[in-house]
């Protein structure tokens, strides 16, 4: 039998974990990317709240031999023909994964790109986070801002992460009687989902951080932030998450894009719709789910599980590791089917959160598989709502 | 999420986490005065959020409808 051709689009964390699980024998598989490095993202808030190092690997040494790594920026997919066109050329395909991840785009709000270039952000680059990380150790006293200025967010915990951070950070450097801290939110809450809410917005707000709700950024003028409810907020130092949209490659067809450029993509089967040979995964896809690197995982593993002709169905699971500062962490565990778990605060949460750097470049091989699989049987979110939900 | 004669249909259902509200709030921002938003969830949340939304933004809240799959909201975009 000839060998299927697999053409994964982008090498992040779901398209290089699912090339890894794919079956050689039976598959010629291609990453293409237009970077040939791979960042590990998560660090960037470390690198903007504590001044620490981002990781990074080559992608060629993330891969098993015999995958091919193009260093080839995509600019259309053509799901109808069954090709991917670049800058260097054309690749006809089998089954085609788009794992394109998801991109900042500071310009669809007015006065954002301006606090971008300023300022930096702790989601998008190296030099960005370390930016912040300048500001915040030369800022003396005054308000700082820090929110998400669209409905999307990859990581949805960051937003919080970066402010119980600041906080920590001004209360370590002795400006805590100089500063205000005022959080933004467009939910109606500090974090959207109500469980883990009521986790973390008691301690926001013990540690005196001002949370505004149902803020939801429309512009930005003067050192001020203005909300689409009409609400204003005076800045001294804005550390603001840029809005996210998909990437910038162009379908064939069109349809197959929503408003925000995120690829319509079945939630269970990872399909984008319309075509039984084209899957998204990760960041890239419309599913109603966390953006961020488990569904990445798991959803790379159900799509290498469908193309070696094993049943398998996406059950929206989340496992978002979430720093609470001062040693201290939680995590948003919950499903298509199961709310998210109010699950209480520990130091071992936050062990395991620091764990994951050391092990994210061997996990992209597969070795901790059996690791990740018993830790997600351990923390099935229908298990600990039974002990944690009242 | 699609755009039809000004109505704007979200289908939320199996959202726990970002959860509902985070598609509200996506309708919302791509909305203009006179459209309505329809939304399908399984989150029970979403009663009382859109509703606590709807009284925050100056929107109106066309119905609330408990159904044994779901829950459909519609809203009405007076305010942007």
């Amino acid at each position: 039998m000839e060998k299927k051709r697999v053409v994964i689009v982008g090498g992040g964390a779901g398209g290089i974990i699912l090339a890894n699980s794919l079956n050689q024998k039976d598959f010629d598989v291609t990453i293409l990317d237009k970077s040939d490095t791979q960042v590990f993202q998560p660090a960037f808030l470390y690198a903007a709240f504590m001044g620490k190092e981002v990781p990074t690997k080559k992608i060629p040494k993330l891969i098993k031999k015999g995958i091919k790594f193009k260093l080839d920026p995509v600019k259309k997919v053509d799901l109808t023909n069954k090709k991917v066109f670049t800058e260097g050329g054309e690749y006809a395909y089998d089954y085609i994964v788009v794992a394109t991840g998801t991109m900042s785009d500071a310009s669809t709000v007015s006065g954002l790109k301006e606090i971008d270039d300023k300022y930096g952000d702790y989601h998008t680059s190296i030099e960005n986070a370390q930016r912040v990380w300048k500001n915040l150790n030369s800022f003396k006293g005054g308000t700082i801002v820090l929110g998400q200025a669209s409905p999307i967010c990859k990581c949805p915990p960051s937003p919080i992460e970066g402010v119980l951070l600041t906080e920590m950070l001004i209360n370590r450097r002795k400006l805590k009687d100089r500063t205000k801290l005022v959080f933004f939110t467009p939910y109606p809450r500090a974090y959207s989902a109500e469980p883990i809410n009521n986790v973390v917005e008691p301690i926001m707000k013990e540690r005196g951080i001002q949370i505004m709700t149902f803020f939801d950024l429309d512009h930005i003028d003067a050192n001020t932030l203005y909300s689409l409810e009409g609400d204003q907020i005076k800045f001294d130092l804005p550390i603001i998450i840029p809005p996210f949209k998909g990437a910038k490659i162009d379908y064939e067809p069109k349809t197959v894009l929503d408003d925000d450029r995120f690829i319509k993509t079945d939630k269970f089967n990872m399909r984008i719709q319309g075509f039984d040979d084209a899957f998204a995964i990760g960041d890239a896809t419309n599913i109603p789910t966390s953006k961020a690197g488990v569904g990445a995982h798991l959803e790379a593993k159900i799509v290498a599980n469908i193309l070696q002709g094993k049943e398998d169905k996406f059950d929206g699971r989340t496992n978002c590791p979430f720093d609470l500062g001062y040693g201290k962490g939680t995590f948003v565990i919950g499903s298509y089917d199961q709310p998210v778990v109010p699950y209480p605060p520990s130091r071992l949460n936050h062990f395991e959160k620091m764990m994951m750097e050391k092990i994210y470049w061997s996990s992209l091989k597969g070795t901790f598989d059996f690791i990740f699989n018993l830790y997600f049987r351990h923390t099935d979110p229908i298990k600990l709502n039974k002990k944690f939900s009242k | 999420m699609s755009m039809e004669e000004n109505k704007i249909f979200v289908d939320s259902r199996g959202s726990s986490c970002p959860g509902p509200i985070v598609d509200l709030a996506k309708a919302y921002r791509n909305s203009k005065v006179g459209d309505t938003i329809e939304i399908w969830a399984t989150d029970k949340g979403i009663k009382n959020d859109v509703t606590a939304w709807a009284q925050k933004t100056g929107n109106q809240v066309l119905s609330i409808e408990d159904q044994p799959d779901k829950v459909v909201v519609i809203i009405k975009i007076l305010k942007r």
